[in-house]
């Protein structure tokens, strides 16, 4: 099985384009289908990765522009590898929920195989513009999922966000051709390939502005305050797939980004930019909190708390230690659990109702026991309640974030406490008191369907909230990896400084 | 009494005049076949271009090339770029002359002349690329443009007339400066070839008072091109033109006469910046920089899908027109790719609209291609809606569409020659055109169907040969990323064997 990671990344491809013969009353389950053979596939990489080996595994490369330094190169460790997991998992959980009878299924089904082929590529490839070429194509299917089957303002929301993320990448595209070029000055070759790249040394200032250059394409995928704003607006008009597949793996690329190209590669510049990077990501933090405490929509709700828990993954990122850096990767897949599953929730009751208001529920407990569970279990999950998903990422976070700037952590765990009260806000709005409107006395449960999606979230979020240790173990290996290759590659002794300090105490 | 002058045949190196030979003699055999047999099907004329130009690119690439192959009086010059522009005008030209071949008739191509004068304008252009003689580059130039004038006015509408005047009084207009130009460049060094007025310069250049003369040469020459390039401020005739002309001519419009244009270019403007007169590269990274960037502005206001392609054209010459100031082996390399995929992406956005025009079903009084046309076609037309829109990721940038290597290919360059921040802008200007190439999508692929679109069928010309065209075009957008390779070192090994820029 040396090809499975090309198989990963094409197979939902090629289903994709045998999809256009399948008739409509089958798209469903025959994306169901193609989804869980993606998702056993990628446990099959998962059972075939060597856990005790940090760098990358199953690693293929083929020359595409050989002139050019191009290409096809792929391979996975401990970090990409829980996260194309999850991608095909939330890919299939959100398949599943789809409702039976959405209109243009079979678009719908097509356009989601392209856009886990392009999830998958993006994390897997190790080819800088092979990188490029998956993250700009992961834009179009989402692109036509927001504006094809959103809300009111849909082709707004869906320009908006396609306009932002690709006006970032290109100045990120300058970046990398730069940092090509800065490789060819060094070693008389072209190339793209990451692994070439965390070999260059580069002198402080070439960091500087190569980490800026970066940093305009990954801020905004995360988003990072003052980027953010496209976000809510994506979140409020796109379907719930849609959104579901933008909080669990979409924002993730921009972390994942920060982590493989900007830590590695630029270890000198990622140092100096820690006092920006924590004030941003401390904004984006209570700020975004803060907003979310004042939405009345419930999507909103979940959608800035989304952002403000992508600044802890931030502020776990550029940590400089392994707690910090593999937490914040733990928390990278836990966040896409457990929005994942909050966004699948906000949309079963916006199916049964058509709204998201808070204002028009109230007392769903006593009408809706088993989604009232469920919603409450996510919503501990998402404030970070020891024993789920979402503590063990956070707590790491803040524990490696504690040696940057103490009052830095402090502030960023205030969110735990804003977090508790946004969410507990609207659980107590919609979910306790007294049923506001009749109609909603007559709301049906959770069906067959919806279980099925959100049951297999449950229980992952029950499981790694209280043994997180299979999936941690790998994750910390390759961050520690990465550590150490940026302590190598810096130039600055004192970014050597901040990053050995970290390394001697988790040792 | 003149001497008798004694010329071997063998130093005029007739071989050199082939390509240009075949071309006009197709079109003189289509003149003569008309002359016999009346009311031949448009289909016979098609196949028959097709086939001359065939010939004529197959010669071509047989030809013996390099910087000492001169012929024909030492006026013509088959150098690398020479042999490799002819290669692409003549295969656009072969994807283009299909395209008369629509289900529906359309008044221009029952006309044998029509071919005829395609097969001149092309000889014009080979002459044009293939030599480093400022007064053959002119009549080359001339021959190309004043058959295409001609060409445009034949689809005899009122509005493709005004289009031919317009283009063709700002034609006469480039021609004034390219001659007044070529003057001053004459009467600095006393010679019209290239090469020559290279040396004659170098020599020249500590002399107080050139910079003033040469000034005047290179601006003259700028504006001259900056016409026939379409670069702000002269870029103005372009959108009229486009929406004057057919479809399909635009598409050609927005390739092949650029190309030979960008050739001259490089030879011309090249060798000023190699003779390190830096003001001729600023002012042309200058020019890009507006014309991309006003491009697109304009571009985004368009309410016709045709002039927005016209703009969108003016805003690729502009920033291909980058790697002419940059004067490196890699931009000039990237000159060619970008070209050479943006061929056939364009020329197949073009043959799109041309197979959903219409003659009587009119969508809006003032323009045939508005974007209301196209709205819900992913209802109607599911397979047009996906193609267009690949033409129109393509044309964004995205990748791997073609244009995208293009674009990083020349990014690269630009960041190579160490302009970051000129590379920066590029990046930027490609997200701006990224909105006005996602409305036709969102048109296309996000709002229903208007009921005057419901009731007819938009692709109303399509025919199998359109089709093939399409295909063809499709394929190389989708899958370039796999010719890219070859198309570069093809493309690099045909630059060393050239002389410009000396």
């Amino acid at each position: 099985m040396d090809t499975i990671l090309s198989i990963l990344i094409f197979f939902p491809a090629i289903a994709g384009f045998v999809g256009f013969g399948i008739t409509k009353g089958s798209a469903k389950i025959y994306g169901i289908a193609v989804a869980t053979i993606e998702l056993i596939l990628a446990l099959l990489l998962w059972m075939q990765f060597d856990t005790s080996n940090a760098g990358m595994q199953f690693t293929e490369k083929v020359a595409l522009i050989a002139d050019f330094g191009i290409s096809y190169n792929v391979g996975v460790d401990g970090i990409s590898l829980f996260i194309v997991v999850m991608a095909a998992l939330i890919t299939l959980l959100g398949i599943i929920l789809l409702r039976p009878d959405t209109k243009n299924m079979k678009n719908m089904i097509i356009s989601l195989l392209f856009l886990e082929m392009t999830m998958v590529g993006v994390f897997l490839t190790l080819d800088a513009i092979i990188f490029y070429l998956f993250w700009e194509l992961s834009l179009v299917p989402m692109l036509y999922i927001v504006g094809a089957w959103g809300g009111k303002d849909r082709v707004y929301a869906a320009v908006k966000f396609f306009l932002y993320t690709f006006a970032g990448s290109l100045v990120m595209l300058v970046g990398l051709l730069a940092m090509a070029y800065l490789y060819h000055q060094a070693n008389g070759v072209w190339s793209f390939s990451i692994l070439d790249w965390y070999t260059l040394p580069l002198t402080e200032d070439q960091q500087f502005w190569l980490f800026l250059a970066f940093f305009a394409g990954f801020a905004i995928k995360v988003p990072m305050f003052p980027f953010h704003t496209w976000l809510p607006w994506a979140h409020g008009q796109a379907p719930t797939i849609g959104s579901v597949i933008l909080a669990a793996v979409l924002l993730k690329m921009g972390t994942y980004g920060f982590v493989r190209f900007s830590l590695p590669i630029l270890p000198d510049a990622s140092v100096t930019f820690i006092p920006l990077i924590m004030a941003l990501s401390l904004i984006m933090v209570i700020y975004t909190a803060m907003i979310a405490f004042a939405q009345k929509d419930m999507k909103q709700v979940i959608a800035y708390s989304s952002v403000s828990h992508m600044g802890i993954i931030m502020l776990g990122v550029f940590a400089m230690n392994a707690e910090g850096l593999g937490g914040s990767v733990f928390l990278m897949l836990s966040h896409g659990i457990v929005s994942g599953a909050l966004f699948m929730l906000v949309g079963v009751i916006y199916e049964r109702t058509g709204t998201k208001l808070m204002s028009e529920f109230g007392g769903l407990a006593a009408v809706m026991p088993i989604y009232a569970t469920v919603f409450g279990l996510m919503l501990m999950a998402s404030v970070g309640l020891p024993l789920t998903i979402g503590f063990v990422g956070e707590f790491l976070v803040l524990l490696g974030f504690y040696k940057i700037s103490a009052i830095g952590t402090i502030l960023a765990g205030s969110t735990i406490i804003i977090g508790s009260v946004y969410m507990l806000a609207l659980f107590k709005k919609s979910f306790f008191g007294p049923v506001r409107h009749e109609k909603n006395l007559a709301l049906k449960d959770l069906d067959k369907r919806e279980l099925t999606a959100l049951i297999p979230l449950v229980l992952i979020v029950v499981w790694l909230g209280v043994y997180p240790k299979p999936i941690l173990g790998p994750i910390d290996n390759s961050a520690k990896h990465i550590l150490t290759q940026m302590e190598a590659k810096a130039i600055n002794p004192a970014t050597k400084e901040t990053i050995i300090l970290s390394k001697k105490e988790a040792e | 009494m003149l001497e008798p002058v004694n010329i071997s045949l063998e130093s005029l190196n007739l071989v050199t005049l082939m390509p240009m030979l075949i071309a006009i003699g197709g079109g003189l055999l289509i003149l003569c076949i008309d002359l016999f047999k009346d009311n031949i099907h448009k289909s016979f004329y098609v196949a028959l271009t097709v086939l001359i130009l065939l010939i004529d690119l197959m010669v071509t690439m047989g030809l013996n090339f390099g910087v000492e192959e001169k012929g024909f009086f030492q006026v013509l010059l088959i150098d690398g770029i020479a042999v490799l522009s002819q290669a692409i005008i003549l295969v656009a030209s072969m994807l283009f002359i299909p395209l008369a071949l629509t289900s529906k008739r359309f008044h221009e191509y029952s006309y044998p002349e029509f071919f005829a004068l395609f097969m001149f304008m092309i000889a014009g252009f080979q002459f044009m690329v293939s030599s480093d003689n400022l007064i053959l580059i002119f009549i080359g130039l001339e021959t190309a443009s004043l058959s295409l004038y001609t060409l445009i006015a034949m689809h005899n509408r009122s509005n493709s007339f005004e289009a031919a005047v317009k283009y063709f009084t700002m034609g006469a207009l480039a021609a004034g400066f390219f001659t007044m130009g070529s003057a001053i460049l004459y009467g600095v060094s006393g010679s019209l070839e290239l090469n020559q007025i290279a040396t004659a310069i170098s020599d020249r250049l500590n002399e107080p008072g050139i910079m003033i003369l040469l000034l005047g040469g290179a601006g003259l020459l700028l504006t001259a091109f900056a016409f026939k390039l379409s670069l702000f401020p002269f870029h103005t005739w372009a959108p009229d033109v486009y929406e004057g002309a057919s479809a399909p001519l635009a598409g050609y419009m927005s390739v092949v006469p650029k190309v030979a244009a960008f050739v001259v270019s490089m030879r011309i403007f090249e060798m000023f910046i190699n003779l390190q007169i830096e003001w001729v590269q600023s002012m042309i990274i200058f020019l890009s920089v507006i014309t991309m960037t006003l491009a697109n502005l304009m571009a985004l206001v368009q309410k016709d899908v045709k002039r927005m392609l016209a703009y969108s054209s003016i805003s690729h010459a502009g920033f291909v027109m980058v790697a002419i100031a940059l004067a490196t082996d890699k931009s000039n390399t990237g000159v060619f790719l970008y070209y050479t995929l943006f061929m056939f992406t364009n020329l197949g956005a073009f043959t799109m609209l041309w197979v959903s025009r219409h003659k009587d079903r009119v969508h809006h009084e003032r323009f045939d291609h508005p974007y209301e046309k196209f709205s819900g076609m992913i209802k109607i037309m599911p397979m047009g809606a996906v193609i267009m829109a690949l033409f129109m990721l393509s044309l964004a940038g995205v990748p791997p569409f073609s244009i995208f290597w293009g674009k990083i290919y020349l990014m690269s360059a630009t960041v190579d020659a160490g302009y970051l921040w000129l590379a920066v802008v590029m990046g930027l200007n490609s997200a701006i055109a990224a909105y006005y190439y996602l409305k036709l999508i969102v048109y296309m692929f996000l709002k229903e169907p208007t009921d005057a679109v419901k009731e007819e069928i938009v692709y109303y010309n399509v025919s199998k040969p359109l089709m093939v065209v399409l295909g063809f075009a499709v394929f190389v957008t989708v899958f370039s990323i796999f010719m890219v390779n070859p198309l570069i070192d093809y493309i690099s090994t045909m630059l060393q064997a050239s002389s410009f820029g000396i």
